[in-house]
């Protein structure tokens, strides 16, 4: 098992590696004067312009770009925005727990709705109930999640008033992340019931079938323990995936996590901004990617005995 | 984003294309998705033809109406015919769908096939930085490719293309792997086929029915990602009668008039709906073995 | 006979509805008695799997029906019981077990655990009784060190080692009936005869009655007492042991019978039996396969490896060589892990050997380039153990055959179409096939359109991987046949690749043994076969079941793989090498 996670951890140090390499050609990838259009919106003075072109090391060979970037990530220093210029980690740390709590209260909702439903339509496969599950699933996956965020909206705080159309506190998280959730509720329920099928199919399952074992023992003990490895495998890529949708419907909602401060960036190319944005979260999803497989390998006593 | 696909079996009956759509017309996900796609792609072609009043034309009704026996769908703050804003639409968004799906499936799939044929270093480097790319996730790489070209819908249909390749190229190349471990590859091989023979007459041909499948599906993932880009004011700008535009339009109006919310989006949800089912029907059309489930 | 335990009558299982409707099993009677073995004997297809899950409710409920049909069990019907008093016979007093053993025991639950769990579940014991219990078994099936394998998982057992433990948790409660649904086809022939003995073992201390599921007739003739033929789901015939094999009265059990390869038929003669009028002779001037030193390993943790961390990987190949005269057989022999296959691919440089030399008509094949290698594979082609798997689906069975020739440039056109017929006919396919695609074909036909293929070129030497060994034993005696006609006009070398010893003694001239990458015995068929000298040699033949229940397997000899010789080889007789 040591050797999985450290190949798992070396994999994720590449992934980063490769990341600040990714994000510093960012820049270079305009067409144009990337500093020039950075400043298209604003008043400013052709000193300011070059001060800028110096700070960002823009006036060097490329290598000697990636260096200095290198060595100031090194020292936490993310660059300043161009808007408002302030500290770029600043303005990122201060935005990104709410989207960290937005994506995992969806998470968290996606999980227990979604995977409850996929096992129950698993369950009584080729029945009405499982018919109708896997249609209700194939709906919520069709469906936008901000026109879901904007249906919520209508509904619970406009015409109900029973939550906050904005704010940051616990009771206007409630929305956000039922849209969210239940948005993603449709693709895990899809996922988790062709995962229990592939089990029930199993070998082993007929084989304790046969031990005459009751069925929920076979279903549990069996059946779900055995499917769980596969599933906790899908949860990594489902975090990254919520996290990207966060950023859509912390739009809808106003809800003041990173996703609004990422979109003004675009808007304004705000480019150190968007470096940092590009980091942070691609930093954040190896991470917790690492997590999640380092509780598969408990899992699967394939990994962990080796 | 599709859901993990498997490989469609290429040992499945190689119906010939006659068989094929009557098979799919039997399925009942693939009838379903078969008529929506027909009915959307009568709408983005007749379009001129069907819509009733000029799209971007304002005041062609009194604003804000509710839907009446003129305006189907009721009016926006402009006036503007809600119906023909959306019966437009279904041509721009037929159009981000397939050509965004067309940049990353190609792309997508001369990386996976590359990758997977040539094996070494070639493949352990491009598979490496693919599944970098992949961590990204889709939405960065888009929200980053909008940020180097600027916005706009063209933009948006480039950057939703490029942000899925990584995802096409690792389907082409799990499905590439299993290919090419099978016995039929090693008796080409030991027949003396080169490289490009191997390439297009023995892989591409088994790795064609899972891409078909694979890209339908992501015909309805591009088309969800283009509105949700216009709906953050990244992709179509005013006045395109682009949905997604729409449904960003309709927030602040929400209270007042909810049929804006309410038709665009259940455009875009009918239209996913239909390309996601139509994706399934060709699938269990394609793969028997699915069938069961 | 003894008094019957269980009585079958008339069951009839279906599958599907409408169109789609399957009888799997029609109008099955036979009857078991204590104590005794009854196989139940088909090729695939024959409904002899269905039949016994039916009786145990284990069939998928969604698609399978029984129709009709009594099994009467301790003064019950088994069919009309509910699936509650069902399932608490199952696992208790009728026990079942499988033929994949890697896939039959749950991998993420410790082999203690799915020992005990049926314990508790039906006698009611406690964790620590059930632990004593499962460690008494784990020892009666012959498995080692019982208290550590109890917090062991299924990852870390060998296939025949987790068939023991099937085992050993089907007898743990001493059932009445145990149905065995082939359960040593996954197993190599070594350890199968390890694990039939064992079986017999249990049945004559329990005193067991066995279903024997299996489509060996060597299984059948060492295990049965009496026998029921099944084919496309009716019952052929029924009778004891002896009877059916002397005298088989139906016309189907008289084919099933004669295609069966008998080791000891052939094994005096000095060459193949003799299939054509005039047949090309081996010729001993000219070698067409040398091959000396082959060596590979695979796996290793990469770099690591290299400094003796980590994975070491596995040797497929160790210092193996091996000649090939025009027109003779080779066969290389060995159980699974034996690198026989590797062996083989690697001749044909699909695989890269690490050191060694592989000449081919003269000329080392390793040392050429692209267009040496393209050349070269003219003389050299290969046939594949998996039919399904050896033809592109998404080409016409005819395009395929033209490929290498299209390939090499040998026709074109008419010319094309024409040798492309030629060869159809003479694997015994008919013109109207040509067009069509592998889907359309049995398993059977596609291995003759793979043959077809391969003799395209007009090579010199053909490497057949265990071509028949995923066929019924009916199709796999015509394809051998036709193997050596094509041989016997030909003049083609073989080198034939099997684990399947009575396959061997029909096909070969000359025969090489292996074990874990290395060749242990090498020499003319009647020497090795009739006169081994390697005690794992003498090993596999003496595990082989004969399909004669009037003589017994000889004792195996006490086999350590681990201490037998294995060093280079030495002359023991005029061409008779063995591993010192």
């Amino acid at each position: 098992m040591l050797r999985f996670i450290a190949q798992r951890l070396f994999a994720a140090a590449i992934t980063i590696w490769i990341a600040t390499i990714a994000v510093t050609l960012l820049i270079h990838l305009v067409p144009g004067d990337p500093v020039q259009i950075m400043y298209a919106t604003f008043q400013s003075t052709p000193e300011q312009i070059e001060a800028t072109r110096t700070a960002l090391g823009l006036d060097q060979p490329i290598h000697i770009q990636y260096f200095m970037y290198l060595g100031r990530l090194l020292e936490g220093d993310l660059g300043r925005t161009i808007v408002g210029n302030q500290p770029v980690l600043d303005v990122l740390l201060a935005r990104f727990p709410a989207t960290l709590l937005l994506t995992t209260a969806s998470l968290a909702i996606a999980v227990i709705v979604g995977m409850s439903l996929g096992f129950f339509a698993a369950l009584h496969r080729g029945t009405a109930l499982d018919v109708g599950a896997m249609l209700i699933a194939i709906v919520g996956v069709s469906m936008p999640h901000f026109w879901l965020g904007l249906i919520l909206l209508f509904f619970f705080a406009l015409q109900l008033g029973w939550f906050p159309v904005a704010g940051s506190d616990l009771r206007s998280l409630i929305l956000p992340a039922l849209t969210l959730g239940l948005a993603n509720a449709a693709v895990l329920a899809r996922l988790t019931r062709s995962a229990m099928i592939d089990i029930f199919d199993q070998d082993f399952v007929r084989t304790a079938h046969a031990k005459g074992l009751p069925r929920t023992l076979v279903l549990y003990r069996h059946a779900l323990r055995a499917g769980l490895v596969p599933i906790v495998a899908l949860l990594g890529f489902q975090f990254a995936y919520l996290m990207g949708g966060a950023i859509v419907v912390e739009n809808v909602f106003a809800w003041n996590g990173v996703g609004r401060l990422a979109i003004e960036a675009v808007f304004a190319r705000d480019y150190p901004l968007i470096q940092g944005f590009i980091l942070f979260f691609a930093t954040i999803v190896v991470c917790v990617s690492v997590i999640i497989d380092v509780a598969y390998a408990f899992l699967d006593p394939r990994i962990r005995y080796g | 984003m599709a859901a993990q696909v498997e490989p469609v079996s290429a040992s499945a009956a190689d119906l010939g294309t006659g068989s094929f759509w009557w098979a799919l017309v039997k399925s009942p996900s693939g009838a379903i998705g078969l008529v929506i796609v027909a009915v959307l792609v009568i709408a983005a072609i007749g379009a001129p033809w069907i819509a009733p009043f000029d799209p971007l034309r304002m005041a062609a009704g009194p604003r804000l109406q509710p839907p009446t026996l003129t305006h189907w769908f009721g009016t926006d703050d402009f006036g503007r015919d809600l119906f023909s804003r959306i019966v437009h639409g279904a041509r721009l968004t037929l159009m981000i769908g397939t050509i965004a799906v067309g940049i990353s499936l190609t792309a997508g799939l001369l990386l996976g096939l590359i990758a997977g044929y040539a094996a070494g270093w070639t493949e352990r480097v491009l598979m490496r930085l693919v599944d970098v790319l992949f961590s990204f996730t889709e939405i960065v790489i888009a929200l980053a490719c909008l940020a180097i070209l600027g916005v706009g819908l063209t933009n948006a249909m480039i950057a939703i293309g490029i942000a899925s390749i990584p995802f096409y190229a690792r389907i082409t190349h799990s499905v590439v792997l299993v290919e090419r471990s099978k016995p039929y590859f090693e008796a080409a091989v030991a027949g003396g086929a080169g490289h490009l023979r191997l390439i297009f007459r023995h892989l591409l041909p088994n790795v064609v029915p899972t891409l078909i499948v694979v890209g339908t599906l992501g015909i309805s993932t591009a088309v969800l990602a283009a509105a949700g880009l216009s709906f953050l004011g990244l992709g179509a700008q005013p006045p395109q009668p682009e949905w997604g535009f729409m449904l960003s339009s309709s927030r602040d109006l929400i209270s007042r008039a909810p049929w804006m919310m309410f038709f665009p989006g259940i455009a875009i949800a009918v239209t996913v709906l239909g390309f996601n089912l139509l994706g399934d029907g060709i699938r269990e059309v394609l793969d028997p073995r699915q069938r069961q489930r | 006979m003894a008094e019957p335990i269980l009585t079958v009558d008339n069951l009839c299982v279906t599958f599907g509805h409408g169109r789609n409707r399957n009888e799997a099993v029609k109008n099955l009677s036979y009857t078991l008695g204590k104590g005794e073995t009854l196989a139940i004997v088909g090729e695939s297809g024959s409904g002899k799997s269905v039949s016994s899950l039916a009786l145990l409710g284990l069939l998928p409920r969604r698609s399978a029906e029984v129709e009709e049909g009594r099994a009467h069990y301790d003064g019950r019907d088994l069919l009309a019981l509910s699936e509650e008093h069902l399932r608490k016979l199952r696992g208790d007093r009728l026990a079942m077990i499988f033929q994949e053993p890697m896939t039959s025991l749950n991998p993420v639950l410790t082999i203690g655990r799915q020992l005990t769990e049926g314990l508790i579940e039906h006698r009611g014991m406690s964790q620590e009784k059930a632990d004593s219990r499962a460690v008494e078994m784990i020892d009666r099936v012959g498995l080692g060190q019982p208290r550590q394998r109890l917090k062991q998982y299924p990852h870390e057992l060998s296939g025949g080692m987790r068939q023991r433990v099937m085992i050993a948790m089907a007898m743990a409660t001493e059932p009445d009936i145990l149905i065995a649904d082939e359960p040593t086809t996954a197993l190599d022939v070594t350890v199968q005869a390890q694990i039939l003995d064992l079986m017999r073992e249990l049945q004559g201390e329990f005193g067991t009655s066995i279903i024997l599921i299996t489509h060996d007739m060597g299984v059948v003739a060492e295990m049965a007492d009496r026998v029921v033929v099944m084919n496309k789901g009716r019952k052929v015939e029924e009778g004891r042991v002896e009877a059916i094999f002397a005298r088989p009265a139906e016309a189907y059990t008289q084919r099933l019978l004669a295609a069966v390869p008998r080791l000891g038929g052939y094994a005096t003669q000095p060459t193949p039996r003799t299939v054509v009028p005039e047949p090309v002779p081996v010729d001993h001037a000219t070698s067409v396969v040398d091959a000396r030193g082959l060596t590979k390993r695979f796996g290793g943790a990469g770099l690591l490896a290299r400094f003796g961390i980590g994975d070491r990987g596995v040797t497929a190949m160790d210092d193996v060589g091996f000649t090939l005269a025009a027109g003779e057989t080779l066969a290389i022999v060995g159980e699974s892990g034996s690198g026989k296959s590797t062996t083989g691919r690697a001749v044909l440089r699909l695989i890269e050997v690490d050191k060694g030399e592989i000449n081919i008509d003269g000329r080392d094949v390793r040392k050429l380039g692209p267009a040496g290698l393209r050349q070269a594979r003219r003389e050299m082609q290969m046939i594949f153990q998996d039919p399904f798997a050896s033809l592109n689906p998404r080409i016409s069975v005819g395009d395929i055959v033209a490929e290498p020739m299209v390939i090499h440039g040998l026709a074109k056109g008419r010319e094309l179409k024409d040798r492309v017929e030629a060869l159809f006919h003479r694997v015994g396919l008919t013109s109207d096939q040509i067009r069509r695609y592998p889907h359309e074909f049995s398993g059977g036909q596609r291995q003759r359109v793979c043959i077809a293929r391969a003799l395209a070129v007009n090579p010199k030497l053909i490497v057949a991987d265990e071509p028949t060994s995923a066929l019924d034993v009916s199709v796999q005696a015509q394809v051998l046949e036709l193997l050596l006609e094509l041989q016997q006009s030909l003049g083609l070398a073989y080198l034939f690749i099997s684990h399947d010893m009575a396959v061997v003694e029909e096909m070969a001239h000359r025969v090489a043994v292996m074990q874990q990458g290395r060749i242990v015995e090498m020499g003319p068929r009647a020497a090795v076969l009739n006169d081994p000298r390697h005690i794992y040699t003498k090993t596999l033949l003496a595990a082989v079941p004969i399909p004669d229940p009037t003589r017994q397997r000889g004792a195996l000899p006490k086999l350590d793989t681990t201490t037998m010789p294995r060093g280079p080889l030495a002359e023991a007789a005029p061409g008779h090498l063995v591993a010192a």
